[in-house]
């Protein structure tokens, strides 16, 4: 398979996707969204491996390799501080409740927020990857040009 | 690290693309290690060195300006 029609099957995938995506927020249900996301990613990873044309060697393995570190590095750190503040909420114990008080964990994420917050965290991810990427692309010299 | 790679282009009149091609990497590949912006794996100098049939001493240079030992 040649790389541009790759390119195509993975834009007719992407399509798709979204369509389902729509159709789970208007049914309300998660659960066709999220395996069918598992399903394209695993066809995308197949047909990738039948494209003849992809030349990959150390160096691009290289930038792959660090820009994911990089990114996994700064993203488990965020996700872990925010994450603490979920789990404030399992753990609330009020150690010395006052009669006249109700006592109520503090309400730092609803559902709503919860989306938003994961949309963020999403946002994150891909922005940080694709910054990595294009560092480590320039530092490893992908643009560079030279007069043969 | 330094490298020879173009003077040993040049003496086997290879292009970067022949070359590149000849050890089954990008010519971006060769174009970085060239240019000192890509340090290659053992495994390629060899093969870089191989292609040139000359040992990788010949090609690759390490740069005494980056040892950090100090010898007194």
């Amino acid at each position: 398979m040649k790389k541009n029609t790759f390119y195509l099957v993975v834009g007719c995938i992407a399509l798709a996707l979204l369509a389902i995506f729509w159709y789970s927020v208007e049914v309300h249900h998660p659960f066709i969204i999220e395996p069918s996301f598992i399903v394209a990613i695993l066809i995308i990873y197949l047909i990738r491996k039948k494209v003849t044309d992809f030349i990959e060697d150390e160096r691009t393995t290289r930038i792959t390799e660090q820009a994911s570190l990089r990114t996994f590095q700064v993203f488990w750190v965020v996700f872990c501080a925010l994450s603490i503040g979920a789990v404030m909420q399992i753990l609330y114990v009020p150690t010395f409740p006052r009669a006249s008080v109700p006592v109520r964990p503090p309400e730092l994420l609803g559902p709503r927020m919860m989306g938003y917050f994961q949309l963020g965290l999403l946002c994150l991810m891909i922005f940080l990857y694709v910054g990595f990427r294009i560092y480590y692309a320039r530092k490893y010299g992908e643009w560079e040009t030279d007069a043969e | 690290m330094r490298n020879k790679i173009k003077v040993f282009r040049a003496m086997h009149d290879l292009t970067q693309e022949d070359l590149a091609q000849a050890i089954g990497v990008t010519r971006q590949t060769i174009l970085a290690i060239e240019k000192g912006k890509y340090v290659p794996s053992l495994d390629l100098a060899f093969r870089i060195s191989r292609r040139f049939s000359v040992n990788i001493e010949e090609v690759f240079q390490y740069d005494d300006a980056h040892l950090s030992i100090d010898i007194d």
